[in-house]
């Protein structure tokens, strides 16, 4: 009987619990409100950054914050460093808890994903509060949910193909697709003691598969493709989607070769595939290779003085219009609605994205500003720089504004991985593409 | 007025402390008012009393940890909840559960994963736990230290190291694995027409689940009509959809650890007069090991399937460290579990993956009592 009452209550209680009222997953209305607390009171500004520098954060605790701090008495600026990698259930939890760092680290794509519980920072960042904001380059856009400023963009990382003039066998770069299969074919071996690759043309986002969902989105914007219809229905059952498609297949097979002859991938080796090895002198593998600069060898690297950089051209020969391309990637610092404490994370973002701090934190990670008159030095000076920045000024595109990437990612990833595999052909991974983005899209 | 941070820490304590105590002493004069209801003596309320008190920390922490977040999972699962919209969830009633039956082609595609890396995989993992235990039973110099390595696995678990160690030994062209595979090829023909079969059997396997998956068998078709492997093929461990779950059991093969703990605690319980009237009749190691130790191990078995099923059915880490980068590839192996932390975790549907973790639940609800049915027709207890 006992027993028989103890489960009752258990019972009970797990039926309470389902029936109650849920978490809040925003701050009460009230909270938004309420007047921020007076300068003299102790406020502490969380910051959250994902992956930066040694340098960077130095720079920041030594020079931004204490700045920050003595223009602001009572408040404690205190970042946290996070990782790209487990980000997204970190970010899960502080959305779901209403509770976190009042400005959080994002990535390009993430706009659309988090933009209802990013804070509408206008009325702070805005042209009228800040005339600054003028100053900032096409990854402003990346910061914007809605047409509102969410943050502030803090580089730009667009994807350029880079190649080795030295070891490229026919003319570079490569300006239509027909040129760059004759190209992959010409420029690839393989070893046939272990039926692996000694030397890929192409290095694309995802050497192994080279049908990267972030690759296919470059060429296809390459051929002038628009990711969605007027009526904001996907644009995968376009003739620029079906060619992007076959592009895939195409190179893969002039690289690999037919799904069943089973080729192995270039061995994983250290540092930039398109380096050579200082041991070894042996090059890592790569005749070209699509991704961001990071992938690349270090600027003072001797290879590159046979190293080209270049947009990618698209189809000219068939696509009237193509453009040539690069995919403009960002890095972005986004305040939540959460936060309690919006005018000073914009304080504190005006502090740290004036035109010399953002000049000096990129200059740490030799990456782009997205401030274009933060664009002078270490940028300038360098050569490489110089040409990517140009190249990102001239034909970037920002990889941004894809509603429900994350699904997206998943569905094209699917489809893609089938298409090298050769299970389904290209008009078929683009109809199953079309189809359950719209499922994705709620269409 | 914000308070100091450590201030905050200390309150949300001593709050916890009190909390603690309040709870037990509830709990107890409960069970003794409901012990008091039920006509139990003075003496009967107070041990009620004392064992509920005593027993309250844990069931309160149950209650909170477990069961209410069980509920909220529960609710949850009727709800459109996302944590990125920044509005409360709406019922939409069994909405979720029917979207996940019969118009997500992603979570039956996990299904199928998650049978093969239980079909496969967990067979394979058994056995060889088995065989490493039978190995390590010997009375043999430096057993211990063996026992140790083949159990280190399971400490080490999936960190960062390992998963860059296997991506390492599973490349294709320079992985110690294919060397290996490539030098024993060529030093015994035998073996190289061995590899090519196993890798011939395997990819056909493979075809055939992905075949479920997606409906379409136009992969199945293409490795048959290629026929048997060339001779310098290997596998492609990593790099093929054919081989990404492979890739995954042999991880799960790595981390046998337990198993095999489990089987050498099970051999040593086995009587040695089994075995010498064994001896004294002229059976062979053979016909011992048939004959005697795995009859009696079938208990060990049972429990180490039924274990191994559960986790196979939840499994999630060695996908998670092989294939974290999203590549093509990642769709040919991601299992249930993965299939809702994608879900909850980058969709960040917590609705959706609430009602994905309760099919599972129901899944391995109905698998595992599938196995206590069967196991009578197999598992002896004779000696237990």
């Amino acid at each position: 009987m006992r027993t028989k009452i103890f489960i009752l209550l258990i019972l009970t209680s797990v039926l309470f619990s389902a029936c109650a009222s849920p978490t809040p997953t925003q701050a009460p209305a009230e909270a938004t409100t309420v007047p921020e607390p007076a300068a003299a009171e102790p406020v502490t500004l969380k910051i959250y950054l994902l992956d930066y520098t040694p340098d960077t954060i130095a720079w920041l605790k030594s020079d931004i914050n204490p700045a920050f701090e003595a223009a602001h008495p009572g408040v404690t600026v205190e970042i946290t460093e996070g990782s790209w990698s487990g980000w997204d259930t970190t970010f899960a939890g502080f959305f779901a808890a209403g509770e976190g760092p009042d400005i959080i680290n994002l990535g390009s794509e993430m706009n659309t994903l988090y933009g209802p519980s990013l804070a509408d920072m206008e009325q702070y960042l805005g042209a009228a509060a800040w005339p600054d904001i003028s100053n900032f380059g096409p990854a402003l856009e990346n910061a914007k949910f809605e047409g509102k400023l969410r943050g502030l963009p803090i580089f730009t990382a667009p994807r350029y193909v880079f190649c080795r003039t030295d070891l490229a066998v026919g003319s570079l770069p490569p300006k239509n697709f027909a040129d760059w299969v004759a190209f992959a074919k010409a420029n690839t071996t393989i070893d046939a003691a272990t039926n692996s690759l000694t030397q890929q043309a192409l290095v694309p986002v995802d050497a192994g598969s080279m049908a990267d969902w972030q690759w296919w989105l470059l060429v296809y914007y390459s051929l002038g493709g628009q990711l969605y219809k007027a009526d904001g229905t996907p644009n995968f059952d376009s003739p620029e989607a079906l060619a992007t498609t076959q592009f895939m297949l195409d190179m893969r097979q002039a690289t690999y070769g037919p799904a069943a002859d089973a080729v192995g991938a270039l061995p994983a080796g250290q540092g930039s595939v398109i380096d050579i090895n200082d041991e070894t002198a042996a090059n890592n593998g790569a005749v070209c290779l699509a991704h961001s600069g990071w992938a690349a060898p270090a600027f003072d690297r001797p290879v590159w003085e046979n190293i080209s950089i270049e947009p990618f051209y698209g189809d000219p020969a068939n696509f009237p219009n193509s453009k040539p391309v690069v995919l403009a990637f960002n890095d972005w610092l986004a305040v939540a609605d959460y936060s309690k404490h919006k005018d000073l994370a914009a304080d504190w973002l005006k502090m740290a994205f004036t035109k010399e701090a953002n000049h000096k934190w990129n200059e740490t990670m030799s990456l782009i500003p997205s401030r274009n008159d933060a664009q002078y030095g270490y940028v300038t000076d360098s050569p490489q720089l110089k040409k990517e920045a140009e190249l990102a000024s001239k034909y970037g595109v920002g990889f941004a504004g894809i509603a429900e990437a994350a699904k997206l990612s998943v569905i094209m990833q699917e489809a893609l991985g089938k298409l090298i595999t050769e299970e389904l052909t290209p008009a078929e991974v683009n109809a199953q593409i079309q189809e359950q983005y719209l499922i994705a899209l709620g269409k | 007025m914000t308070l100091n941070p450590y201030f905050e820490v200390l309150f949300t304590a001593v709050l916890t402390i009190g909390f603690i105590i309040v709870t037990s002493l509830g709990l107890g004069q409960l069970a003794r008012f409901i012990a008091r209801q039920v006509g139990a003596s003075k003496r009967h309320q107070e041990n009620t009393f004392t064992g509920y008190a005593f027993a309250a920390p844990w069931i309160v922490g149950f209650l909170i940890f477990v069961i209410v977040p069980l509920g909220y999972s529960f609710y949850w699962s009727f709800t459109d909840y996302r944590v990125t919209e920044n509005t409360p969830p709406n019922w939409i009633g069994l909405d979720n559960y029917a979207r996940l039956i019969t118009n997500d082609p992603g979570f039956r595609s996990s299904i199928v994963n998650t049978l093969y890396l239980t079909a496969v995989g967990l067979p394979l993992m058994i056995a060889v736990a088995l065989f490493l235990a039978v190995l390590l039973n010997q009375k043999t110099r430096g057993e211990r230290v063996f026992r140790m390595a083949f159990y280190l696995p399971v400490i080490l678990g999936f960190n960062t190291a390992v998963l860059l160690a296997w991506r390492l030994m599973l490349n294709t062209g320079t992985g110690i694995i294919n060397q290996l595979i490539r030098a024993l090829s060529t030093a015994f023909p035998p073996i190289s027409y061995l590899n090519r079969g196993i890798i011939f059997v395997q990819e056909l396997i493979s075809a055939l689940f992905l075949g479920i998956s997606s409906g379409k068998f136009t992969l199945l078709n293409r490795v048959w009509e290629a026929g048997f492997p060339a001779a310098n093929r290997v596998p492609m461990w990593v790099e093929s959809p054919l081989w990404t779950k492979m890739s995954v059991v042999l991880l799960m093969i790595w981390g046998c650890g337990s198993m095999m703990l489990i089987f050498l605690s099970g051999l040593n319980n086995i009587p040695r007069e089994l075995h010498d009237a064994a001896d004294v009749d002229g059976a062979n190691n053979w016909q011992h090991f048939w004959k005697i130790s795995f009859p009696l191990l079938t208990p060990y078995v049972f429990y180490n399937l039924i274990v191994g099923l559960i986790a196979c059915l939840q499994i999630f880490e060695p996908i998670y460290v092989l294939y974290r980068d999203s590549q093509p590839l990642v769709p040919s192996t991601i299992s249930m579990v993965y299939y809702l932390w994608q879900a909850s975790f980058r969709n960040f549907e917590i609705g959706y993956g609430s009602a994905i973790s309760w099919v599972i639940l129901l899944i391995i609800m109905a698998v595992t009592a599938i196995q206590f049915m069967i196991q009578k027709r197999w598992v002896n207890y004779d000696l237990y």
